[in-house]
């Protein structure tokens, strides 16, 4: 039964991270339990192909990318941002408004965020992982996944200075 | 490096991990001698731990992992690439966990689970395997591939012009899916299976609810349970469903 306990413990493991992962990306709760359920489906039937287990981690994140990228029909093309264009948008939020601040009012700004960014910035704060390993989770370049996360983080935090209570209609920017 | 080259590096900080990385032990090294931006940086970090202590705190449904668990079950071990033993060893595991869950419904069987997987079909990148306005010639594609036949449109339903259908699977069970298009690029899929592969079947009042932002409708008669489904803002169930 070493397989099946592999797999509890596999399960143990991720399932809650993958779930927050594919509820950042889906913004509906039934579709993030979907995808969730998918990912350790595809695992069960195919997880054995995979040599390096310490991978198992990465594989599954990358595996419920992937299928949240196949159930999106419209293919978007979206704009590489250079780190370098995000200066006008560097965020500084008043410390007292980010201890505002909710798990369900940050889903909902996750929400509003560009697609693009969600991905990047939701590895960047569920997990800690290398941006190197964010990168093959996502399987863009380096470069591009901190270039997305440097513009995601500014665009979540203005949407945080923004839908905190008390907060002025505008983030402050640097 | 300017200050606000060293802001835009020192976003990435989370943790003392990320000073592997040159450019960002160069921003932090920056921040040390500059006071100003030490005190944007002690901000940027707390505000930082707010937000990923909310991250950490968003909820997860309770049966998930029950599901995820019980949908394992379903899986049959791959055995010809491993040793003879160990494919004996787990052949004997396979029957103990067969035996033992032998009066349990299987996943397969669960109406909510297939429910769930017909409209993940809908909004992965399915594909009709006839394309046609002819329900008749999508009756016998079907037909040829062993999927339900014997299946009633609501008359409404009818009415819609089709544009194809599939065969698709729940287990080892075939699936009739039918497709039609509601005239405003909105289309309804109706998915139909052998009322004998399902337990915890609706009955033949259709039962509403949102699944995976689709709206659904879900039926059965005496031969197939039926699940329509749609999209969230229509009253297509009152319109399309049956009995209408």
């Amino acid at each position: 039964m070493t397989g099946s306990v592999d797999f509890d413990n596999l399960v143990d493991l991720h399932y809650a991270g993958l779930y927050r992962f594919a509820l950042s990306l889906a913004r509906d709760e039934n579709h993030a339990a979907d995808l969730t359920q998918q990912t350790f489906y595809i695992w069960a039937a195919k997880g054995h192909q995979l040599q390096d287990r310490s991978k198992a981690k990465s594989w599954l994140y990358t595996t419920l990318h992937r299928e949240f990228l196949a159930g999106q029909r419209r293919q978007h093309r979206f704009r590489h941002y250079e780190l370098t264009e995000v200066s006008s948008e560097l965020p500084n939020i008043d410390p007292a408004l980010v201890n505002q601040l909710d798990s369900q009012t940050l889903l909902a700004c996750l929400a509003q965020m560009d697609p693009i960014f969600r991905a990047p910035v939701a590895l960047f704060y569920l997990e800690d992982y290398a941006y190197k390993e964010i990168a093959e989770v996502l399987e863009v370049p380096l470069g591009t996944v901190k270039s997305r996360i440097a513009r995601g983080l500014a665009q979540l935090q203005a949407l945080v200075s923004k839908a905190v209570p008390g907060s002025p209609s505008k983030g402050a920017h640097a | 490096m300017t200050r606000d080259e060293a802001k835009r590096i020192l976003l990435l900080y989370r943790s003392r991990r990320d000073l592997e990385d040159a450019e960002i032990r160069a921003a932090f090294e920056e921040a040390q001698s500059d006071p100003e931006l030490q005190r944007w940086f002690d901000q940027h970090c707390a505000a930082q731990r707010r937000v990923r202590d909310q991250f950490a705190k968003v909820p997860v449904p309770s049966d998930l992992k029950g599901a995820i668990l019980a949908g394992r079950k379903i899986v049959r071990p791959v055995f010809w690439h491993r040793p003879a033993w160990l494919a004996t060893a787990a052949s004997i595991a396979v029957l103990i966990g067969i035996a033992a869950l032998w009066s349990r419904p299987s996943p397969f069987q669960r109406f909510d689970l297939y429910r769930s997987r017909m409209v993940s079909t809908v909004w992965r990148e399915y594909r009709m395997d006839i394309s046609t306005n002819d329900l008749s010639a999508i009756r016998a594609y079907l037909a040829q591939r062993g999927a339900p036949t014997n299946y009633v449109v609501p008359p409404k339903l009818e009415q819609l012009s089709v544009t194809g259908g599939g065969r698709l699977k729940w287990g080892n069970q075939p699936v009739a899916m039918v497709c039609f298009d509601r005239g405003d690029q909105q289309m309804l899929f109706l998915f139909v299976v052998s009322r004998d592969a399902i337990k915890g079947e609706p009955g033949p009042t259709p039962e509403v609810r949102m699944t995976s932002r689709l709206q659904t409708a879900s039926w059965s008669d005496r031969t197939n349970v039926y699940v329509l489904a749609g999209p969230p803002e229509a009253d297509f169930v009152v319109k399309y469903g049956p009995g209408q």
